[in-house]
């Protein structure tokens, strides 16, 4: 019992670096993800096909490779990041992708009545997105957004092959140092308490948005 | 009689290779109800949808209480195409309220967005149009919680919030269950008996015969006929609106 308490403490402290990295993600690559949908779906030629490309190359290129390229390559272009800047930068940069497609796919579910009502009382286009659009879009999108979102809870633990003290690295450690399986249960218990609480949160948001139907 | 309000100058419109309108023009004065009929296909909805520019036209002149919107298919730019249109407040088939607000919010949306109005000042306002159409104990209450009736008098107010000169009506009732057909036209007729100025899609001849002054009969993108509905209903000269009556009223 002593043991596993002597463990909590480093495990406890990789999982405030993964909740960090967890949380400044989620809170970058929504609005970039939300801002990418809305350039795709532009009227703008060059603008929607140069996002297109974009998503296609960060969803389509393992988010590791992402991860060493921005950790490794950029530095011998001369840009040097810190750690969790480099960590922070390739997740945001690959998730805001992900989200950017959920959020095209729910803005163009909306129906095209909702667009014309908005017009014939005058709204501009952004107002029409900005009141109209993107809010019905939100209750749409719960569900494939939370599934991305507890998978960036998992996908954290990608850091472990940067010098970052994430809670799986932490783990590692202490089972490499003590021949001792128990920290690599203590870490899925710590995951699943995260993914726990995340799931809880969607579905306190999918039942605040079944006030209305549609 | 009074003051032109919309005037239409040999429009045109295609979809692709499809001419639906084909050199209309018409002109409606103000406090005029007009009624627009045809069967399907014939236009009719186009023609409303150009006026607000929900379609652009690809020929022809529109003024709104004398001013261009387009000129010779050539729009005034996009604030100034929004102003004019502000005049004009419309009503769809499918409704088209906000899904995600109340009904007040419905009607409290549009003044307080576009028009920048300060909730104060448009709530009472939005409170009158909802006593008026008789949903005031369904300010709180989301749309699709109403029947299709009520939807579409809400949709009315909506569009009545925005204090419109002008009012166009989409096919108001053709999604409705019949039951609930005569509620929306009573808010209309009562609209009409205000002075207010309509142009009126519809399949509801009762309404065109009783409320319009003027009906206006399209077929194929063109008017094939026009005049008061006692002349237009009773002593038919087109053919195709005397086909077009035996097929409906039979």
């Amino acid at each position: 019992m002593e043991k596993i308490l002597s463990m909590i403490y480093p495990l406890a402290e990789g999982s405030v670096v993964t909740l960090q990295l967890f949380a400044v993600t989620l809170l970058l690559s929504l609005p970039l993800g939300l801002l990418l949908a809305l350039a795709r779906i532009s009227k703008i030629k060059p603008l929607s096909k140069t996002v297109e490309l974009y998503n296609w190359v960060m969803r389509g290129s393992p988010l590791m490779l992402q991860l060493l390229f921005v950790y490794f390559a950029l530095p011998s272009f001369g840009i040097l990041l810190p750690d969790v800047a480099a960590a922070v930068l390739a997740f945001v940069l690959n998730y805001a992708a992900y989200f950017a497609e959920i959020f095209r796919a729910g803005i163009q579910s909306i129906q095209k009545g909702q667009y014309e009502a908005a017009r014939a009382l005058g709204f501009t286009y952004v107002q029409t997105m900005r009141r109209i659009i993107v809010p019905q879009m939100i209750k749409r999108v719960l569900p494939p957004v939370g599934n991305e979102t507890i998978t960036l809870v998992k996908d954290t633990s990608l850091v472990y092959v940067l010098a970052m003290n994430d809670l799986l690295r932490a783990a590692r450690t202490i089972v490499q140092r003590e021949f001792d399986m128990t920290p690599f249960f203590i870490a899925a218990v710590f995951y699943l308490a995260m993914t726990f609480i995340v799931t809880r949160v969607f579905n306190w948001l999918e039942k605040h948005y079944a006030r209305y139907d549609e | 009689m009074g003051t032109t309000m919309v005037r239409m100058e040999n429009v045109r419109k295609n979809f692709g290779d499809l001419e639906v309108l084909k050199d209309i023009s018409f002109e409606l004065k103000q406090g005029e109800v007009v009624a627009v009929i045809g069967p399907s296909g014939s236009g009719k909805s186009t023609l409303l949808r150009c006026l607000n520019r929900l379609e652009t036209i690809d020929g022809g002149s529109i003024a709104i209480e004398g001013e261009y919107l387009v000129r010779d298919a050539k729009y005034v730019e996009e604030a100034e195409a929004r102003r004019i249109c502000g005049k004009m407040g419309m009503v769809f088939q499918q409704f088209n309220l906000f899904p995600h607000m109340t009904v007040l919010d419905n009607l409290l949306e549009a003044p307080m967005i576009v028009k920048k109005m300060a909730r104060a000042d448009i709530l009472p306002i939005a409170e009158e149009l909802l006593r008026k159409i008789g949903l005031e104990e369904k300010r709180d209450v989301y749309p699709t919680k109403l029947s299709g009736g009520q939807q579409q008098r809400v949709a009315i107010a909506r569009a009545l919030a925005m204090n419109p000169d002008i009012m166009l009506f989409d096919e108001p009732t053709s999604s409705l269950d019949p039951e609930l057909t005569g509620e929306v036209l009573k808010t209309m007729r009562n609209l009409a008996e205000e002075n207010m100025t309509m142009i009126v899609v519809t399949h509801e001849m009762g309404f065109a015969r009783e409320v319009a002054k003027r009906v206006i009969f399209m077929a194929d993108g063109v008017v094939q006929e026009e005049g008061p509905p006692e002349e237009l209903f009773e002593t038919p000269k087109n053919e195709r609106l005397k086909m077009f009556l035996n097929s409906i009223l039979r």
